[in-house]
């Protein structure tokens, strides 16, 4: 297992040999703010240890066993940092510097898991591309949240989200009959010919259209 | 003490108003009954209590038509007490609006309603809950008054605080609380800074008015920053984290009883069930129309026998009296009319609100909405909008006015438009079976049917496209089934029927008056000979017709007994086919509404538009006509 130090340099030169260039020494010790020499002894070592491939003069590249050390953890720091903003609604500066803590501690099963609830996210909240998954991820694949119009009759979800890019009158009334985050809805029965979703929420029986159950995103559950 | 009564829709608001001042509200079991306040006095113990009852809303958010009003009018009228009306059943929808009304400074006393189903299906800790929330909590039953009298009580005792209790929102929205309310040093009026910004914050049209516009064009940046950084609007939180508030509260006061489901919930079951609810929506609805058909035609022929042993020879002395063209012309524009109240508003359109009653209070209408959404919106429809048509099955009258349920003003006219020309009034079909369904056979009369459905199926998706609309999707509650109470529906029955005598009855007394004049004067049969190419050569009926005709414009099921006088004969089958019955019958089935529903329609749409409906009918009504001639005569 890496040291949370050597994470962090994996990290930056996973950032800084994206545009497909070696990372100068320099590079390097600007973005971990330690001297140039300690770099240079310190990417010396994970050479040694087949993380890094190291030219002098030239500058390092991550090899395989680093870049799969240098993703995993960049995932985690961006699936936290979605997690923290969009779930619990951090603010950004204070989300970063967090998931910087998270990154190294988080366990595998609780990055499946976020990675679960927020829906498999493509983007973290800056934008950055979350590196996605690389592992055999059942959890993902079986039970991804989806929208409310894909449940089967009888099946329960709990709500996630709701598609944002939808109108916001929609979202509105939506949120105001109580589809909100976290509560969980039951699909009672799909009218058919386009009928609506009979759905209950707690103690409420609603009918919905298929329009607005498909901006309700849910995740299966019991 | 101004008192206002708030709360979601259907939860009882109605009906404890009604109990509380002893004012007859109209009540149903679908959301959206109230659409205009009612307001009402009481004395108790010396002081002057006025109520008002306010449209069902979830929130306060200030979005939708309902939302906006209930804030302005709260905001407006700054009621000393605020009445939240609470379903025991489904608590968690209320509490969320009862955490805004605390959070907007206002003075809350919840009524707990509905507590006798709620007490069969679980416990509630009243104290507990009045504990939490720091208000005072009264469990009310208003279809039979209990807890009303002790309502009333806390109210007159000012027994009413301001609760200090706080939903704590995400971090995110706290800190945009805080730094909004010490930038910004607007003052809120008579709301709390905090409670003001959150609407402010949640996009609240009216709050954003209580604020300088510095503060507004903040707030609008920082909701905006918030969408971008968590890619969901702050109201989506806002909301997520009052249901979580609510949920805790909840899990704190509710407690679980292990109820075998009811026999009403059993039915409830089956009346959404894709299969036997379809069974269930055919049986109703035919229900509907047979009552209104058979037990309204045998009510009118016992008050058309008994008007006639009354009334004797009244309105011939009457004429005499006053004598001449003029006397016969008066005396038999009032026997008319009165007679038309007989034969079609009391009969028909009475026995007709009453079904409508049941189904409204039964809770079945909702259960109607959606199985036929899916079918409503390839016509171009809303499901909503199948209860203006079984109303209009009664009269248009009432039709008009049901359609305002429908939020969008272009879905309602489609709405209007397919009603006025597709869905047979009860004085339509009175005309469809009086003439080709008694004197030419059952057949006719049902392809006149078939005739409208098509027209209903055609018309809407040609307006539908015309239009470029896309209905809006439903989103409505499913109320528990429940017995109604004869007091109710009766009531209810009562202020409908009045309200279409204040709306109908001038309108039919004058419209018979003139119509009576010019055919004393014989203007009307001056119209007969220039007007026989159109009657004659293009729908194929005898000349005189076209005088009931124009009679339908006026009161449709007058045009029968008018063709009866102007044939001289009860039995129309020896002086018309059963060809030119079919095309007489047609033509009434879809030409325009008569005047009571004309004078609706300006009233709520405006001249423009409804000129537009009523020439479209009109043109339709004699186009079908004439085509159906042509097809009789070719075939």
């Amino acid at each position: 297992m890496a040291s949370e130090n050597v994470e962090e340099y994996l990290e930056c030169v996973f950032d800084l040999t994206r545009n497909g260039s070696p990372a100068k020494t320099s590079d390097i010790a600007a973005c971990m703010k330690v001297s140039p020499a300690s770099v240079t002894e310190m990417v010396q070592r994970l050479s040694d240890l087949g993380f890094l491939d190291y030219e002098k003069y030239k500058g390092a590249t991550l090899t395989e066993k680093g870049a799969e050390v240098a993703t995993r953890i960049k995932r985690k720091h961006r699936l936290a940092e979605s997690f923290l903003v969009r779930i619990l609604g951090m603010r950004r500066g204070e989300s970063h510097e967090e998931a910087c803590r998270l990154e190294h501690t988080l366990s595998d099963e609780s990055e499946r898991r976020i990675c679960q609830m927020m829906n498999n996210p493509q983007v973290c909240p800056d934008g950055k591309p979350i590196p996605q998954c690389d592992r055999e991820c059942r959890l993902c694949e079986s039970e991804p949240s989806m929208p409310l119009s894909d449940l089967e009759d009888g099946e329960a979800g709990l709500i996630t989200h709701l598609r944002c890019e939808e109108s916001p009158a929609k979202i509105r009334r939506l949120i105001s009959m109580g589809f909100v985050p976290g509560r969980r809805v039951l699909v009672e029965e799909e009218v058919p010919a386009g009928g609506p979703f009979v759905v209950k929420l707690d103690e409420c029986r609603i009918a919905i259209g298929r329009e607005y159950a498909s901006i309700v995103h849910v995740k299966r559950c019991a | 003490m101004n008192i206002a009564l708030v709360g979601n829709p259907n939860v009882g608001k109605s009906v404890l108003f009604s109990r509380m001042t002893g004012i007859g509200v109209i009540s149903s079991n679908y959301p959206g009954t109230t659409v205009e306040f009612e307001e009402g006095r009481i004395v108790r113990s010396g002081e002057v209590l006025t109520i008002f009852d306010l449209p069902g809303t979830y929130s306060l958010a200030g979005i939708s038509e309902d939302e906006l009003v209930t804030t302005r009018l709260l905001a407006e009228r700054n009621p000393d007490v605020v009445i939240a009306v609470a379903d025991a059943t489904r608590l968690a929808q209320s509490l969320v609006l009862i955490l805004q009304l605390v959070e907007l400074g206002y003075r809350v006393v919840v009524a707990l309603n509905f507590m006798d189903v709620a007490r069969r299906r679980f416990s509630i800790d009243v104290v507990k809950l009045s504990e939490i929330l720091h208000l005072p909590v009264v469990p009310t039953v208003a279809v039979t008054g209990e807890g009303v009298d002790e309502l009333i009580q806390v109210i007159a005792a000012r027994k009413v605080p301001r609760s200090d209790f706080v939903v704590r929102y995400d971090t995110h929205i706290e800190s945009l609380l805080s730094a909004l309310s010490s930038e910004t040093g607007d003052r809120t009026g008579p709301f709390p800074s905090r409670g003001a910004l959150l609407k402010l914050l949640e996009g609240n049209e009216y709050f954003a008015g209580v604020f300088q516009s510095a503060t507004i064009e903040k707030a609008v940046r920082l909701r905006e920053e918030f969408r971008e950084e968590h890619m969901e609007s702050i109201e989506v939180h806002i909301s997520r984290d009052r249901f979580g508030e609510a949920g805790r509260v909840i899990s704190e006061v509710v407690g679980k009883l292990e109820a075998p489901p009811s026999l009403g919930e059993r039915i409830s079951e089956l009346t959404l069930r894709p299969f036997t609810g379809s069974i269930i929506l055919l049986l109703v609805l035919s229900g509907v129309f047979l009552s209104v058909v058979f037990v309204g035609g045998t009510i009118e022929s016992l008050l058309a026998q008994t008007y006639r042993a009354i009334v004797g020879d009244a309105f011939a002395d009457l004429a005499a009296l006053i004598g001449g063209q003029a006397g016969l012309a008066v005396a038999r524009g009032i026997d008319l009319s009165l007679q038309a109240i007989l034969s079609i508003v009391i009969p028909y359109i009475l026995v007709f609100y009453i079904v409508l009653g049941l189904l409204e209070d039964s809770g079945y209408l909702p259960r109607a909405v959606a199985l036929l959404d899916g079918l409503m919106h390839k016509i171009g429809l809303h499901g909503r909008a199948i209860i203006p048509m079984i109303v209009g099955m009664g009269c248009n009258v009432p039709a008009i006015l049901a359609t305002r349920v429908i939020e969008s003003r272009r879905e309602r006219l489609i709405l209007v438009t397919i009603t006025i020309m597709a869905v047979p009034c009860s004085a339509q079909v009175a005309v469809i079976l009086g003439t080709v369904g008694h004197f030419a056979g059952l057949g006719y009369a049902v392809l006149i049917f078939a005739i409208l459905l098509a027209i209903l199926l055609i018309l809407g998706r040609l307006l539908h496209r015309a239009m470029k609309f896309e209905p809006s999707t439903l989103a409505i509650e499913i109320p528990d089934l429940s017995v109604p109470r004869p007091r109710n529906v009766l009531y209810k029955t009562y202020m409908r029927v009045k309200d279409f005598f204040v709306i109908a009855f001038p309108i039919l007394l004058v419209g018979s008056l003139v119509l009576e004049t010019l055919t004393q004067y014989g203007i009307l049969d001056k119209v007969v000979d220039p007007l026989s190419p159109f009657t004659v050569g293009f729908l194929g009926l005898p000349a005189v017709t076209i005088i009931a005709l124009i009679f339908g414009v006026l009161r449709k099921e007058m045009s029968l007994q008018l063709l009866v006088l102007l044939f001289g004969t009860a039995n129309l089958a020896t002086v018309l086919s059963p060809e030119q019955l079919f095309v007489f019958a047609l033509i009434m089935a879809t030409y325009m509404p008569c005047l009571s529903a004309f004078a609706v329609m300006l009233k709520e749409f405006g001249l423009k538009d409804t000129i537009k409906v009523t020439v479209s009918s009109v043109v339709l009504a004699f186009s079908l006509g004439g085509i159906a001639h042509i097809l009789f005569a070719v075939f």
